[in-house]
Formats: C-alpha cells, structure tokens, sequence
C-alpha cells in the first residue's frame, strides 16, 4: 500500500514538473520580470553576505568544541521546507562547515562561506578556479536538499560525478542525506535506486536522457490521474526521475550557455533504411562540382549553396544514376547540398574525428569527443559516404531536449563557475537567475606576458613550441591550450621534433586524464623535468592542478593558448588555470591572423592585416589593430551564438506553443 | 533559389500523432486565376484556412488513424518535390491546431486550450485599440431576423433581379436627371447645422439597410450570419453583420453577389428615394429626408464602400474580380518582400505571388492603398480637428500610432533583432539611414508650392440701391440677379389701389370743381371765381402730384448695369411702402471679391508683399474658367459681421455664425476681410453676390514646414475661443 502512495507521488511529482511550460517572456513582460526579479533578491549583496558569513566564522570555534553526538544533534535541527530565518541557516551552514572539516580536514574559508550561501539563495556563482567550489558546493548541498527535498548536483563528466559523489558521501552522511551517481553504465533498475537519495550527482547528459526516456513513456500525460494506469504495470517505477525539484549546475556558464541549446537528442535507428548508395553517390556528384563556379560555401553557418551553372550541369549527373530518388530534383539537390558542406565546411579532427571506421562527433567548445551522438537528417550518413567509412542508418529523432529547458523546469536553480559574469545578461534574461562574483581568498598573483600575434599559423606553431621549450628550460611546468583536436596534434608533432616529452590530452574523458592534468604542474618528478602538457580547452576541466614545490619555486605554471576561443568565457577559464589560490603563474596568448575566429567573423580585417605585415610576427602598431581585430572577431563570434541561442529557444517555444501534442 | 530543406529537427514531436479534421469542418473548392484551392470553415467558430491541393491532399489523408508520418510518406510517393517538407507541414498543423480546424486523438490539453483562447482574446482587444477609428462594438446574433427576411427577397436574387434593379437605378437617375440644378442647390445646404440631425438619422436607417443586405444574400447562398453590431466609423455609428461565411463559397460571383449585397440595397433605397423626391412638392418635409437617403447612398457608396482601398464591400468585391485573395495583407507582404530583397538585398526570399500578373497586381495595389491610407489620415485628422477639437486630437494621435508609429517601431525591432539580418544587418542599417536621410530631405528640405484655399463673394465697388418711390403692391418684376439693365428701365412695378382711388376722387373733385367755376363766371361773381381758381389750381397739384406718384411706382434702373443683391422676383405680391429696397444695380466693369478669414488664416497674409501672393479664383457657377487675381488687400481690423450672409453657414459658407442670429451674417469669432481684385475684364462675367473658391499661392516651403503651419493654424484658430 504503502509502495504503491510513494509511485503515486513519484508520478504526482513528476507529471508535475512536465507540466510546466517554461517560457521565454518578451517586451514589457521581460522588464517587468527582470525588474521583479531584482527585487526580491536584492537582499542577498555581496556586503550582506560577507556580514553572514562572518557571523558563521564565528560559530565556528563553538562548534569545533562540540563532540560527534551533540554535533549529530545540531545537525538533525536542520532547515527544513518553508522558509527559515537567518539565524537557523547560519546555524545549519555552521554545522555542515564542521561536519566536513572533520569528514575531509579542510576547513571552509569565509568566501566559500559566501559562495555557499549564495547558492542557497539560488544564485549562479563566480569562483575563481581553484578556489574550492568542491567544498563550497558540498556546503550548500545539505541546506538545499534539507529544504527541497532533492537536489540533482550536475558535475562535467561522469567520472567527476562519481569522484565527488563518494569523497563527499560522509558529509552528507552525518548531515542524514544519502547521496548517490548516475553513471552511464547503470540499468535502470540501479538508476532508480539513485533518483530516489535525496541527492544525486550526474552529468546533464545522463540526467536529461532518463528525464526523456521518461518522457516517452509517460506519453502525453498531464495529470497524474490520467497517468493511473501506468502505476497498474509490472511494478518497474513509473518514471525514473521523480520531478525536479533543485538542481546545483558546476561550470554553470558551460552547461546552461555554450551547452543550453544542444538538444539531447534520443533516437533510434530506422530499420530498413539501405540509403547508404544514395550518400555514396551524392558524395561522388559533390566531388565533380567546382567551388565558386558551381557552388558556394558559407562557412559560418556551414551550408552550400548550388549556382545556376551548378545546377545545371547536375541536371544530366542525375539523369544518369539509377534510384529514384535522384528524379525528386528538390531532394535530389539538397543531397548534393549535403554532400557539400559535408566536404567543406566538417573536417576531420575539429568537427569530427574518425574513430575505429566510426564518425564521432567532437564538441567544438569543449574539443572532446561526444560519443553516441550523431548528426541529424543524413549529415552523418554524408560525412560517413566523404570519408569512406561504412555508412549507417539514419536515425529517427524519438524526442529531443534542450538543455536550457530542461533547466528552466526547475523551481530551484543554483550554479557555480570560474567564469559567469560575462555572460550575466544572458544568465540573467535566459534563467531569471542574478549572478554574483564572489572574491578570491588571496589575491592572483598571475602575470599575463603580451600577447603575440604572427601573420600565418605555421609561424604561430614555431613560436609556440619554442615559447614550450624556453619555459620548460627554466624549469617551469607548462600547459598548452589549443582549440581542437587537430591543433593539439600538429603542436604535439611540433614538440616531439624539438625532442619534448609531453602528454596530449584531447581523447574522451576519464580517470587517467583527470590524473593528467592534477600532475600539469608538477615541476620535477616525471623523469623528465618540468611537466608539459597539450590539452583542448575543457580538458581536465574539473580537476585542480597543484604545483610542487619545484614547480612553485621556478615561477609557477605557464599557460599558453594557441587560439582564441569563440568567447571570452572561455579563455578566461582556461588562463584561470596558472596562477590559483595565490600561486605564482603566467599565462600569454599566441595568435595567428589564420586562425578560425578571424577568418570567419572578421576575414577581410584579417586578409589586410596579413597583406601590410612585413615579417611573420606582427609588430607596434599593426600588432595593436590585431589585437584589435581578435577582439572583435570575439564579439562578432560571441553575438552570433547569443542570436542563435535565442533563436533556438524562439522556435521551441513557438513549436510548444502551436504544435499539439508533447 | 528558395531552399526548402525537407527535415525538420521537430519532426518527433508530431510524427505519431492521429489528427483528423473536425467533424463539422466544411471544406469547398475554388478557383482563382486557374489554381485551384480547397478552403476549409469551421460554421461554429468562424476560422478559415486556405489550402493548395497537395496540402490539401495531406489534410485530407489525415483520417484519425494515420499518423502524421505515414501521411507525409504518402504524400512524398505521390507528389514527390511538390510534397510539403516537413517544416511546411509543422507550419500547416500549428495553423490548423491554431484555428481550431483540428482534432487530435490525444486528450485535449485543457491548460493550453484557455492559454490559447486567452491570447485570441488580448490579441482581438489589442486590434480594437489599434483600430479605434473603426471600433467594433459586437451587439446580437441576427440570423434569425435574416432566415425569416431571406423568403421575400428570394424571388429577386438572381439575374432578373438584378435586371430590374439596374432599370431602378436608371429610373431614379431618369427622375432626378432634369432637376439637376436643384439638387445641387440643396447640397449647399447640408452644411447647416440644423440639417445634421436628419442626416444621421437616413445615415443609419441606410445602412441597416443595406447590412441587410448582405446578410439577405449570404444566406440566399447558404452561408450563416452570427454576428452584428455597431461599428464606429470616424465616431459616426454604422451598423455591420459578419458575412464571412461567403468565403467558403465556390463560386466567386456568389461572393461578389454577397460582397456587392449592401451597395445593391442602398442604391436600390436611394433611386426610390431619388423618384419620390422629385414627385414631392418642393418645401415638403419628407422631401429632405428623400435628398438626405439619397446623398448619404451616394457619398458612402463612393467613399466606404465601393472604395477598394479600404477594408470595406469594394475591397472584397475587387479581391474576388481579380482572383487575388487577402489582396491586402499579401500586398503588405510584397512590399515588403520588395524591399527585402532590393533594399536590403537579403538573399533566399519567397515572393508572395507566383505568377507574374498577381505580383505586379500585389505591387500596384499596396502602392495605392499606402498612398491612400496617408491621405485618408491626414483628411480626417484634420477634419476631426477642425470639429472636435481634444477628442480630434486624442483620435489623431492614437490613429498615428497605430498607423505610423507602431509599424516603425516594428520595423526598427527587425532591423536590430532580425535573425534574417543577421550578416547584413550593418548595411541595412546604413541603407535605411540614407532612406530616412532622403525622406527628411523631401519633407524637411525641398521646397513644394504652397497653397491656401478661401471663400469668397463677388461685390462691386459701384452699387447702388434700387428703392421704391411709392407705396404699392408689386405686380410685376422684370429683372432677376445677374440681368443686365440700362437706365430708366423698368426693374418692378407696383401697383396702387388707393392712389387710382385717390386720383380718381381727385379728377371728380377738379371736374366739380370747374364745373362750379363756369357757373360762377357765367353769374359773374369774381369773388366766389377767384375761390373757386384757387380750388381749381389746388386740385391740378394734386392731380400733378398723383401722376408723379404714379410714375413711380414703375422702380426704374438708376443706371447701366447689373441687377444685384436681393432678387426682385421674390417680391412680386408684396406690398411695399416707400423707400423699401429692391434690389441693387452694379457696374459689372468694377468687381471685387471680399473673402472672410479667421486671425489665424489671415496671419500668414500679412506676412507677405504683393508680389509673393498670388491667387486664383474659380466662381462656383464656372468652375473650370480660372480667374486670376491681382492687388490683395487684407483690412488689418477684425469685425463679427459678414460683409454677405453667402460666406456663413446659413448660405451655404464655412463660417461659424451665431445662431441666433436670423440673417446669419454675425460671427462666432472675429473675423478678418480680405479684398481681391482683377485685372481688367477678368471678372466681367461673374455675378455679384456669386460665392468664389480662392486659392492663394505662397512661396514655395518644405512640405513639412507646411504641415506643421497648418495644424498649428487649426489649432490657434481653436484654442483662441
């Protein structure tokens, strides 16, 4: 009886959380909500949280002198749902401090006593990296789940999401929460088990697919009434994850910004679908057009567009081949299209990368691999003919999910990250979350070297690998950003040629690499002098790099970036990585007029600027108007992926809105 | 080329879904320029939806067990690239779900239903407020009245009806044909403020009227008519019924038939009207009330309703004759689609029009019907302002928003949001810099002609007055306004009883009088002879001065001329005492024109030297012979009184006069004479006490600056009460 209330309410809730439309506000309303927004934070600043959590420093040496029962005791008087005043949740947040100094013998500082706070108060919060949002974090996690009854902690990868599940299992403990992970490999029945601990660490992916699979199960259900029968069935649980209630997003700016408008997509494989000629042979036909006389590629929104004279001369090409399909002109000529931009706007090692006769697709923010992820509506099948491989089914989207919406379905919303405030506005209009940088613990002392700029990227690689060598000479350990997969090869190759032992990190994501990157800064100790390392810019992202001894005493990490990235955020993030918790550190950019950025938002400013250099690295003041250029170039980029953002959201809304149905 | 990708990433949401459409969806078919389309109305909540054939075709296979899929494979083995992609199908099932024209096998989403039925609501409000000019007031549900009228008009719908309703309108024009002049006559009238009532009243009978008969011919064809009201038509109250129904009709001369339904009605009204104004006698109330029905048929037939460049019967009517549907809203499309991709030069744009003679039509008519919506504006801005003063205001500024500011605002929000801009949007913006640029130079820069426009009235700087010299009744006239006359002719003549009688007796008495005088010098008595001389002579004086009297009583012309003021013919029968005036006679070489201004009209006069000001004058009897004018004089003192009651209200002027004054030359406010004069003959043939349109012609000023002068004018000539 008493199972089957706790399925009734687990559907309760979960139909409940489906049934709310999230969406976007437009005009007068936006400003109406934003300004009410405002005001009903605007008690949580900055000074008033230090007040607090100086306060809660306070407590501390009380609660120090505490022995384990009366401590468990403090604990078990924790804030519960409603409202609770301040007095009780300094109290809690005290107790929690304690409970994880013993647990873990770190002792929380007042930032992270801030940070905390905040993120119950539901803000998204700026930390440095390094500065302990681990901790910070598991502070907040108690005081959440207490009071909305279960938090879903979003963590970078599954094997973070496992880390920090179990390192941080004791506090929760004493705090009466258990706390579990939702690894790729768990069956559903495993998976139940998790959603029901009052937290659970996951990566968005995985927490997103269950919500969907979900999703279509329950079918177009919208009351739990409706959804009774379900309950009759074979006892497996109606849904899997019971509502969503709070969530605590790590790297909030690149799981609800860069990442909030890829769809998770599930799908299956169409059955009897033998179209692999057909790509094959659109592929070949894209092979005899000549660019600009034929077609044209825009490279920016990676389409192609035919000419005239191109469709002129495919109207025979057609003719001769066979399938019927190829008498559809309109379909036949968007397969060519296809064919096209498969050729030359995706290459190989950016875009994708071919893995075992298999086309993966590689994030282009994170430079990682994704894997079971496959581009829609014959876009892999075309790569997959270009590239010679074993063309597979196409695959028939069965229900897809943006992130961003996912997120705004929850009632409660908190996130850290080293890197949000740039991206406050959008934060701020997107998820009616405020922002709020939260001060380092000591001050950075990282020293940022100018930044160079060279005319092609040949003359970047020779400078880069050179810049790797000099500061592996002075015993400093160095960590090489680059933007893809493809870059980090050529300086890999580079760095061989000069004789350089170094570890490239740019595969999938697991243990070794997040033990890669804890040892990018050890100065001595790997057999081979000061530690080097080439990493794609999300790599290790998570993973704190400590320096030794050594490492401290040569002048602490240098990291260099190979690239701009597509926004500021980014680089930021990756130059964070020297120079944490009060380290000595250096970061400095090297840049190519051939770089990605330039040559797609701002080509005709970069064509001149390479036509007046004189010699390979730019100097005074063409090396100002470079610099200058990049930045633009940066902000064209970052406008373009805000409209874009924005304009996904519109058409999902405007799809929820007209089209019956889920 | 227009790409149509055929995927569309939110295919899954819809794919295995069952709609079909409601049961009671009615679909017909019909024709336009050769193409066929199936048009989908739903009676119950009034939504169309047009389809072409092979969207048609995929609604149609939607039977409530096929899913959306296995229909769009369907409809992708059968019609191959002509098939809809599956973004066009998403677009078709929003629009249809959106119009409540389909069903769904899931259970009805209650939450999105009100959601949904909440915005129809805002959005039907916000129209209204938009439109405030033509504010819709919804009132009953009239298809009861129109199902019990329908029998009695049944016999007449068809082509021996319309037949006999052509030969009306001829008879009505037969009857009012000859009588031409009169009528134009009693249009001057209308302007009386006295006259207003009545017209309001023929204004509204007529156009129940004629709603009526639209809703008798919708339903003659089988349509429904649910709704009618009261619609606010430049705060004059007009009835409507709906008669969308006839949409859905197959033939497109049915539509017409329903379209042209009302004018068909009115004009029928007003040729019987017409026949019985001219059978009436004149000074007959139920006549004026005839002239009214008449004018209002006329008026509103050529300014609403046959008008195609509003949204009223003619634009219908017209959208149906060219087989151009949504004639108005795809025009807007065009025009923008033109500006898109000429202005702004923005690549992959779909016109609206798929053959060549519809677009050109799509262009010609939004070009027109812009123009036209500019014009319109300004007139009844202007004409509101000029009666209603802070209501004129208030309608004008609001109308400017939703005409003009609104749509700018739009248009500025695509400029720096449009996800279509997106890689163009700097040159767009400096494109419509330079357009807005260019349109402030024409308005603000160059300069156009200016032109002031006034009444006036002919007068002669040498008149004199015709009076009576003795007492009589008149019997005869001779001359009317506008006769020549020499001196010493004849203008009436009155005639005198009492002075024949007087004559008469004073003949008798003389007679009596000579007779006793032969008596007395034939007994020789001189005394009594001398008395009796004395008598004589007395009586001869009288007799003399009778004579003269009677002389007199033939009024003659003082000198060459034109007759004048006062028409003598009125006079005949009246009995006048002496010294009464007649009428006047003018030396028709010595003409002037004396118009009346208000200050404010009048201040831009003084401001100017003979030689900048030129005007032009038309007489109201001859308007196609232009006069013009020379030496301007403007008095610099204002005066209430009209120098001729012709330029006030009660003759037929636009000058406020006082109304209780009987002559109605006393005016509301100070007003300011100006005298205009010809050279030489040019005003010969103009008759005095003759109205005359003035046109002044100012130097050329920036269209703008003139705009602006005038509603400030308007308004002074306002607020200065």
């Amino acid at each position: 009886m008493s199972q089957a209330l706790t399925r009734y309410q687990s559907l309760f809730d979960s139909v409940r959380s489906r049934a709310r439309r999230p969406e976007a506000l437009r005009g007068l309303d936006k400003l109406a909500a934003t300004a009410a927004m405002r005001l009903r934070n605007r008690r949580v600043t900055p000074a008033w949280l230090r007040r607090q959590a100086e306060l809660i420093d306070a407590l501390g040496p009380a609660m120090r002198g505490h022995s384990e029962a009366a401590l468990a005791d403090r604990l078990a008087t924790r804030v519960d749902r409603g409202r609770a005043d301040e007095a009780t949740v300094r109290g809690a947040l005290a107790a929690v401090r304690e409970a994880a100094r013993r647990e873990t013998g770190q002792e929380a500082f007042v930032v992270q006593l801030m940070g905390a706070l905040a993120l119950y108060h539901g803000r998204i919060v700026e930390m440095l990296t390094g500065e302990g949002k681990t901790l910070t974090g598991s502070l907040a996690a108690p005081l959440i789940a207490w009071r909305h009854r279960h938090l879903h902690v979003f963590t970078v990868n599954d094997y973070l999401a496992a880390r920090d599940a179990s390192s941080r299992a004791g506090i929760y403990r004493r705090c009466g929460l258990s706390v579990g992970s939702i690894q790729q490999e768990q069956d559903p029945g495993t998976r139940a088990g998790i959603y029901a601990r009052p937290i659970v660490y996951g990566t968005p992916k995985q927490i997103v697919a269950d919500w969907l699979r979900d999703q279509l199960r329950l079918g177009p259900i919208r009351s739990a009434w409706a959804g009774r029968p379900l309950l009759a069935g074979d006892g497996a649980p109606a849904a899997l994850v019971p509502g969503l209630r709070a969530a605590l997003v790590d790297e909030a700016d690149a799981v609800l910004i860069d990442e909030g408008v890829v769809p998770l997509i599930i799908a299956r494989s169409r059955k009897a679908d033998e179209q692999g000629q057909m790509y094959k042979d659109a592929a070949a036909l894209a092979a005899r057009l000549v660019q600009r006389q034929d077609f044209t590629i825009d490279a920016v929104r990676r389409t192609a567009t035919l000419t005239a004279r191109g469709r002129e001369r495919l109207g025979p090409m057609f003719d001769d081949l066979a399938d019927p399909i190829w008498r559809a002109r309109r379909r036949a000529e968007e397969l060519v299209r296809q064919a096209l931009s498969a050729a030359y706007c995706y290459a190989n090692g950016r875009q994708y990368q071919v893995v075992d006769g298999r086309v993966q697709i590689v994030d282009e923010y994170t430079g990682r691999i994704l894997p079971d992820r496959n581009w829609e509506h014959g876009l892999h099948q075309a790569i997959e003919a270009k590239e010679g491989v074993e063309v597979t089914a196409d695959r028939e989207t069965m229900a897809r999910l943006s992130f961003q919406r996912f997120f705004k379905s929850y009632p409660f919303l908190a996130g850290m990250t080293g890197t949000a405030a740039d991206a406050t506005a959008e934060m701020e209009r997107t998820y009616q979350r405020r922002v709020l940088v939260i001060p380092t613990n000591r001050p950075i002392a990282r020293r940022a070297l100018p930044t160079r700029i060279f005319r092609s990227a040949e003359a970047r690689w020779a400078a880069a690998a050179d810049a790797v060598e000099a500061m592996h000479k002075a015993g400093r350990p160095v960590l090489a950003g680059t933007r893809s997969i493809e870059a980090s090869e050529i300086l890999s190759r580079r760095l061989w040629a000069k004789g350089l032992t170094h570890k490239v990190l740019n595969a999938n994501f697991d243990k070794d690499e997040a033990e890669i990157i804890s040892r990018a800064g050890l100065g001595a100790g790997t057999g081979h002098g000061p530690a080097i390392t080439v990493a794609t810019n999300m790599a290790g992202r998570g993973t704190d790099i400590e320096l030794d001894d050594a490492a401290r005493a040569a002048g602490g990490l240098h990291v260099i970036l190979t690239e701009m990235h597509g926004a500021k955020r980014i680089d930021r993030q990756f130059i964070g990585r020297a120079g944490r918790q009060g380290d000595p550190g250096s970061c400095q950019l090297l840049l190519s007029l051939e770089d990605e950025l330039v040559r797609l938002n701002a080509p005709r400013g970069a064509a001149v600027l390479r036509a007046m250099a004189r010699a390979e690295e730019l100097r005074g003041r063409l090396l100002h108007a470079a610099r200058a250029l990049m930045r633009l170039a940066q902000r064209r980029s970052e406008r373009r992926d805000r409209a874009s953002r924005a304009q996904v959201l519109k058409q999902d809304e405007w799809v929820d809105k007209h089209i019956p149905g889920m | 080329m227009i790409e149509r990708p055929t995927f569309s990433p939110f295919w899954h949401r819809v794919r295995t879904l069952r709609p079909r459409l409601r049961p009671h969806v009615q679909i017909t078919r019909q024709h336009f320029r050769g193409r066929r389309w199936h048009v989908a109305h739903d009676p119950a909540s009034n939504h169309f939806y047009r389809l072409n054939p092979v969207a048609h075709d995929f609604v149609a296979s939607l039977d409530g067990r096929r899913s959306i899929d296995e229909a769009w494979k369907l409809s992708l083995a059968k019609f191959a690239d002509r098939a809809p992609t599956q973004n066009e199908i998403i677009e078709l099932l929003g629009q249809l779900h959106g119009s409540n024209l389909l069903s769904l096998d899931a259970p009805p989403d209650v939450e999105q239903m009100l959601t949904r039925s909440g915005e129809r609501r805002k959005k039907k409000i916000k129209q209204q407020l938009i439109g405030l000019m033509y504010f819709r007031l919804r009132l009953f549900n009239p298809d009861r009245i129109v199902t019990a009228l329908e029998p009695f008009f049944r016999p007449l719908i068809n082509r021996v009806g319309l037949a006999l309703w052509a030969m009306l309108i001829v008879a009505g024009l037969a009857a009012v044909a000859p009588r031409w002049g009169e009528l134009s006559a009693s249009l001057s009238g209308v302007t009386n403020p006295e006259a207003w009532g009545w017209i309001a009243v023929a204004f509204v009978l007529l156009k129940a009227w004629h709603e009526l008969g639209h809703g008798v011919i919708c339903k003659r064809y089988g349509g429904a008519v649910p709704e009618a009201g009261v619609m606010m038509l430049v705060l004059l109250p007009a009835p409507y019924v709906d008669a969308s129904a006839c949409w859905a009709f197959d033939s497109r001369w049915k539509r017409i038939a329903v379209g042209a339904g009302g004018m068909i009605f009115e004009l029928g009204a007003a040729a019987v009207a017409a026949m019985v104004w001219a059978a009436l006698p004149q000074g007959d109330p139920a006549r004026d009330v005839c002239f009214y029905l008449m004018l209002m048929a006329g008026v509103s037939t050529v300014l609403f309703n046959a008008n195609p460049l509003m949204r009223f019967d003619g634009y219908y009517i017209l959208s149906d004759l060219l087989e151009v549907p949504n004639l108005m809203p795809r025009s807007m499309e065009m025009m923008k689609h033109l500006f898109k991709r000429y202005v702004y030069r923005l690549p992959n744009q779909r016109p609206p029009a798929g053959l060549r003679a519809e677009w050109w039509l799509l262009v010609v008519y939004g070009v027109l019907s812009l123009a036209y919506r500019v014009f319109l504006f300004l007139v009844i801005a202007l004409y509101l302002l000029g009666f209603f003063f802070v209501v004129g205001v208030i309608l004008a500024l609001w109308t400017a928003v939703a005409w003009f500011v609104l749509p700018m605002g739009a248009f500025a929000h695509w400029l720096a949001a449009s996800g279509e801009l997106s890689e163009r949007r700097g040159r767009a913006i400096l494109t419509s810099a330079a357009l807005a640029a260019a349109a402030v130079v024409l308005v603000g820069l160059v300069p156009i002609p200016d032109y002031r426009r006034g009444t006036g009235v002919v007068e002669s700087l040498a008149e004199s007055g015709v009076f009576t010299g003795a007492e009589g009744f008149v019997v005869e006239a001779f001359k009317r306004p506008g006769d020549p006359v020499r001196a010493g002719e004849v203008i009436v003549r009155l005639e005198s009883p009492e002075l024949e009688a007087n004559q008469r007796a004073a003949s008798a008495q003389l007679a009596g009088v000579l007779a006793r005088l032969g008596e007395a010098r034939l007994q020789d008595d001189p005394a009594t002879a001398a008395g009796l001389e004395r008598e004589e002579r007395y009586w001869r004086q009288v007799l003399a001065d009778l004579g003269d009297k009677r002389q007199r009583l033939a009024v003659r012309s003082p000198h060459d001329g034109v007759v004048a003021g006062l028409d003598p013919m009125r006079l005949v029968g009246a009995y006048l005492t002496r010294g009464k005036p007649v009428c006047g006679v003018v030396d028709p070489a010595r003409l002037r024109v004396a118009a009346t201004m208000s200050q404010a009209e009048a201040s831009w006069l003084y401001g100017l030297s003979a030689e900048e000001l030129r005007v032009t004058m038309r007489a109201v009897s001859d308007p196609w012979r232009p006069i013009e004018g020379a030496h301007v004089r403007a008095v610099p003192a204002a005066q209430k009184r009209l120098s001729h009651a012709a330029l006030g209200f009660g003759g037929g002027g636009n000058v406020e006069t006082a109304p209780n004054d009987p002559e109605g030359v006393v005016t509301r406010r100070e007003q300011f004479t100006v005298y205009v004069e010809a050279d030489g003959p040019a005003l010969a043939g103009a008759t005095p006490g003759e109205r005359v349109r003035l046109r002044f012609s100012l130097p050329a000023k920036p269209l703008l600056e003139q705009v602006v002068d005038r509603i400030h004018r308007t308004i002074q000539g306002r607020v200065d009460l």
